[in-house]
């Protein structure tokens, strides 16, 4: 089983649902838009790839260089570099790494034991979802309810005090607010644990089959490692849903305030319907539809906040991994993380796209 | 003389805007009676939607009504809590609006707007039984009921444009205010949209306050006519009688710019100037700027709205009694 | 304000007839608190350019010298360094200790006190050189454990003089009659007491003054990297929008692949590749934000391409570049300066985080991000590190945001009441 297999089923099971939806239920209209959107999805990856082929090509001297520095004898550095390839003509060297690509395996680390980078990230993946997946529930959570409460009560002090906190919140660097979390409550109450994912010890007693700990320790009954997978969760996800709260906030409110000036709104108010049903379900379920689809934008939000905070929370998911390979000059693993973002990226955008399509009746022509 | 059903008394509008306050609806008196079709015309920026939107308490922020009475089925309207105005809004009055596009919901089912409007004032009945009601209502108004399941986008615009009118009249309102019903709407539909009006208000004793510029559907249809300028009423009266005698300036002009089969190669007559600005309204009648018949009163003093003949009212000096004033410049 | 000509439907407003002081207070009234808005962020902005300019003059220390002892908390006086010899030695201040062999002073190890003795040192000897001497004074260090066993050390004639922090000494000094404090190490008083109002970090390093100077660096990623990005991003844009088929599709392509890209990981990549620099981390940046002035601009230069009145300039023979002059650009021009304002801040966030990360800056200058990331270390015992420079970033992207933000209500024309 490829080591990333629990990251595709995540990512490929409500994808598949929904493309099982779509031709099944959907309109010829719907189908094509499908095709065609999953068509752009292709050249879109190639290009993120072939730029990030071409970013780590431009160093002057090569990798081996770079990471062996004055340790190798030359003829160690030579075979290296025929090794992995870096003697070849740039051509065949981007073939091989396109190649690498759509099979998904990335070769070995070039520094510090030869392990498989697919291996690595197979463990490193689903700690970055784990990270991410309960912080963007938070932050839609808070900035859908709160952006429509600032909408509804548009020029008046909720309005401006939600406002301020989109903005203030959207100014702090995410690192910071993960320290000052660290600070206050690990440091100084004690309440959570300063960071990591799990308590040391108890973290042997874990049987990994997903690398998803939570889910992990839930299958197997591990309560005392769940509590503490939970425990370590909190700060490190509140941070990271605290930040993004603001951006959906902003978006949030800015398209409820908008659709409250549609003709409907008015009409529906002209036959009575209390305001509040007015705004959270006529207004809020039209302004959604374009803030779901700007989750597609704020993927990349999201990567860049997580390798923020598993770096302040030492958290072991892809963030540090690329933090940590770069210090030690692991090109090939670089490469290969900017790469899988990449892919994640354009995967994810793919599937908000669709998703968009299907709740608006409208795209269905 | 049938009772009146809702009474305007004095009532003024003002929009803030960055310039200054707006006067859009400025002491109008208006008196509508039981069963009648009573059309509101004008040109744009007149203040006749804001005066229906008034009559409904429906002027948002930066408008707001500054003064006036609204007497209706024996109450103040402005009196009232928001609650008893909601039930009072699509329960007792019902609206239509002008695009029928843009005022339903896209996202949602026409069965739905119907029920959940007919739930919301009559929480007591089932989504069975409001489902029930709507299929009679729109099969009443020529839709067939499997339509209801569709997307307001999945019906041509006259259609839409019943459904409008099934909703107005899902709760049974006795009072419907039609606001620029058919300006998106081609001559034929149009058609067919007057003559439905007409046995809706036959059928279930309605009274219709029909808002429009176009002159020609106001003539067919209406029962009076109220003819609006810049924020005022210029003249009121039975149809016949407003657009065969006209008395105001403004609707002799206006009547005079509607294009005939029989102009013969003569030239479109066309009102001198263009309508006032309302942060800054001429003195006394706003209309004398363009009246042909303008005396120096008119700048002066504001007419009255009063008595020509019977039931037909205007603003105008000519048929009033004026002392000799003499304008200061 | 650029001057459009009196028939080209350039977005105005009906306060254009008015001067512009006037109507800036007009505009006071109407759009109330987005006018506060941008007025008090403008002002911030001001204070922030200004000491990014000139940071030496507002900064009480150089920002990368050991200026103090560390750790200092804010508002903490630093300990006064305290010179104890036996009682009747005759030595009344350092200088007398002057000799051709190194002493021995005696210190407790892990406190600022051998620090303090050697800057003491240091300054008698350059004293007595300037005096036109030529002796020195040269310190051996010796450690203890405590403040006692140093002082019983220097009974037993182990050291010279012990260097210890007066209050502690003030406690101690009890138990050894034979010794005395004489007073500040320093002899004729302290180092001049500009203080540490918010502490020292791990190096001594004042950490006001690195705030201060973090404040130019900021400004010049944000600046330089924006103005980059807009140079690249505004006339692709134009051409994209404007000449639009084939080479706009293209373009798009490559720019909505790289638009959807986390901004920090390409920044990363990027820095990563380059190496370690100023220039570099800026241009990574710029990269970045090409995309978004491409999209904008772009848009802008489509839909005024619709427009009736270009068609109209265009029957009456006005050239391409006539056009993208007089009708798009000016058109283009709000939007741009608010985005211009949003990505300096961006870009400042991104820089902190790069230089959180340990990327792309060397690691002596003095930066939010690096102070961050060093206070981390510390976190345990020196909230101080952690605390303010993150404050700076965050008042410093919040003038810029609010800016933009405020900016953007008064400008959208989606968002005016109707």
């Amino acid at each position: 089983m490829h080591p990333l297999s629990i990251v595709f089923l995540i990512i490929g099971v409500p994808a598949a649902v929904l493309l099982l939806y779509v031709f099944v239920r959907g309109s010829g209209g719907l189908r094509r838009y499908v095709i065609t959107r999953i068509g752009l999805t292709i050249p879109m990856i190639f290009i993120l790839a072939s730029l990030v082929f071409l970013v780590l090509r431009i160093i002057p001297g090569d990798p081996v260089t770079s990471s062996l520095g004055p340790k190798g004898s030359p003829e160690l550095k030579a075979r290296l570099r025929a090794e992995l390839g870096l003697e070849d003509p740039l051509i065949v060297q981007y073939g091989r790494f396109l190649g690498d690509v759509v099979t998904l395996d990335f070769g070995r680390s070039l520094v510090g034991g030869q392990r498989r980078i697919v291996d690595e990230m197979g463990e490193r993946f689903p700690a970055t979802l784990e990270l991410v997946i309960p912080g963007t529930i938070l932050a839609l959570g808070i900035g859908l309810l709160f952006g429509t409460y600032a909408a509804a009560h548009r020029r008046r002090a909720p309005d401006y005090a939600l406002r301020m906190y989109g903005v203030v919140i959207y100014s702090m660097p995410i690192f910071w607010l993960g320290l000052l979390f660290q600070l206050v409550f690990a440091v100084k109450l004690g309440w959570f644990p300063v960071a990591g994912r799990i308590d040391a010890v108890i973290g042997t007693t874990v049987e990994r089959t997903t690398n998803m700990l939570l889910v992990d320790t839930l299958i197997s009954g591990n309560w005392a490692a769940f509590r503490s997978v939970l425990r370590h969760l909190v700060l490190p996800a509140v941070t990271l849903g605290l930040i993004l709260s603001g951006v959906f906030l902003r978006l949030t409110r800015i398209n409820v305030i908008e659709t409250l000036q549609q003709d409907y709104v008015t009409a529906a108010r002209a036959r009575g319907i209390r305001e509040r049903v007015v705004v959270y379900r006529h207004a809020l379920k039209n302004a959604m539809i374009p803030v779901i689809t700007l989750i597609g934008l704020q993927v990349a939000i999201l990567l860049a906040g997580a390798v923020l905070t598993e770096t302040v929370f030492a958290w072991p998911g892809m963030g540090r991994y690329l933090v940590e390979r770069i210090s030690v000059r692991d090109y090939t693993a670089v490469q290969s993380v900017i790469t899988m973002f990449a892919l994640f990226v354009a995967l994810i955008s793919l599937f908000v796209d669709i998703l968009y399509s299907l709740l608006d009746p409208r795209v269905r022509y | 003389m049938s009772e009146v059903i809702y009474s305007i008394r004095g009532l003024s509008v003002e929009y803030a805007t960055r310039s200054g306050a707006v006067r859009a609806v400025d002491g109008v008196d208006l008196d509508i009676r039981r069963g009648e079709i009573l059309g509101l015309v004008g040109e744009s920026g007149c203040g006749k939607s804001t005066l229906g939107k008034a009559m409904m308490r429906m002027i948002t922020p930066p408008g707001r009504i500054v003064t006036g009475e609204l007497w209706f089925e024996g109450q103040d309207l402005m009196q009232l809590s928001e609650r008893k105005m909601r039930a009072i809004r699509g329960g007792r009055i019902g609206m239509v609006f002008q695009d029928p596009m843009t005022s339903l919901n896209p996202v949602q089912r026409i069965v739905d707007h119907l029920t959940e409007t007919i739930r919301t004032h009559e929480p007591s009945v089932t989504e069975a039984a409001a489902r029930a009601r709507a299929e009679e209502l729109v099969e009443r108004l020529g839709i067939r009921r499997e339509r209801l399941d569709d997307y307001p986008h999945q019906l041509s615009g006259g259609m839409r444009q019943r459904v409008m009118i099934s909703l107005a009249l899902a709760l049974r309102a006795g009072l419907v205010i039609a606001d620029e019903p058919t300006t998106s709407l081609d001559v034929i539909v149009e058609a067919k949209f007057l003559d439905l009006l007409r046995e809706l208000r036959d059928e279930f004793d309605l009274t219709i306050v029909l808002i429009t510029h176009n002159i020609g559907v106001v003539a067919e249809v209406a029962d009076r006519v109220a003819v609006m300028y810049a924020g005022r009423l210029a003249e009121l009266g039975d149809v016949l009688e407003v657009f065969g005698e006209p008395r105001h300036p403004y609707t002799q002009g206006l009547l005079q710019a509607v294009p005939n089969i029989e102009l013969d190669g003569a030239e479109l007559y066309q009102m001198q100037g263009s309508p006032p600005s309302l942060l800054d309204p001429p003195p006394g009648c706003r209309f004398h700027p363009r009246c042909p018949e303008a005396m120096p009163i008119c700048s002066a003093e504001t007419p009255a709205f009063q008595s020509v003949s019977g039931e037909h009212l205007a603003a105008c000096w000519l048929y009033q009694e004026h002392p000799e004033v003499v304008a200061d410049a | 304000m650029t001057e459009a000509p009196p028939e080209v439907p350039v977005w105005r407003t009906d306060l254009e007839r008015i001067g512009l002081v006037r109507r800036i207070l007009r505009a006071r009234r109407w759009y109330r608190a987005d006018w506060w808005f941008v007025a008090i962020s403008s002002v911030l902005v001001a204070g922030f350019v200004v000491l990014a300019l000139v940071p030496g003059v507002f900064a009480p220390h150089d920002p990368r010298e050991q200026v103090g002892p560390r750790l200092l908390a804010p508002g903490e006086a630093p300990e006064l360094e305290a010179l104890v010899v036996p009682a009747g030695s005759g030595v009344n201040e350092l200088a007398d200790l002057v000799s051709e062999e190194r002493i021995k002073v005696g210190v407790v190890q892990g406190t600022p006190s051998s620090e303090a003795v050697r800057d003491a040192a240091a300054r008698v000897t350059e004293r007595l050189r300037a005096d036109g001497g030529d002796e020195r004074l040269r310190i051996r260090v010796v450690r203890h454990e405590t403040l006692d066993e140093a002082l019983r050390g220097l009974e037993a004639g182990e050291t010279v003089a012990v260097v210890g922090s007066s209050s502690e000494l003030a406690r101690v000094l009890d138990d050894h009659p034979g010794l005395v404090m004489v007073g500040p190490v320093d002899g004729e008083g302290a180092v001049a007491g500009r203080g540490f109002p918010l502490g020292t970090n791990q190096l001594g390093q004042d950490v006001l003054s690195r705030l201060i100077w973090g404040t130019r660096v900021a400004f010049l990623i944000g600046f330089a990297s924006a103005l980059l990005s807009l140079a690249a991003g505004l006339p692709l844009g134009l051409i994209a929008g404007y000449v639009g088929g084939k080479t706009d599709r293209v373009m798009s392509l490559v720019m909505d692949s790289l638009y959807a890209f986390p901004g920090l990981i390409l920044a990363i990549a990027i820095t990563a590749v380059l190496g370690p620099s100023i220039f570099n981390v800026i241009v990574a940046i710029a990269v970045v934000y090409v995309p978004t002035y491409y999209r904008i601009v772009r848009g802008q230069a489509l839909s005024v391409k619709e427009e009736l009145y270009v068609e109209a300039a265009r029957s009456l023979g006005a050239t391409n570049r006539d056009i993208l002059r007089r009708y798009v650009y000016p058109n283009v021009i709000p939007s741009v300066a608010i985005i211009f304002s949003v990505n300096v801040a961006d870009a400042i966030l991104t820089g902190a985080g790069l230089s959180f990360l340990g990327l792309g800056l060397p690691p002596d200058t003095p930066d939010w991000g690096i102070d961050l990331a060093r206070g981390q270390e510390n976190i345990q015992n020196a909230w101080w590190l952690i605390t303010f420079p993150g404050l700076a970033v965050m008042s410093v992207v919040l003038a810029f945001t609010m800016m933009g933000e405020g900016l953007m209500e008064i400008f959208n024309p989606k968002l005016r009441d109707r």
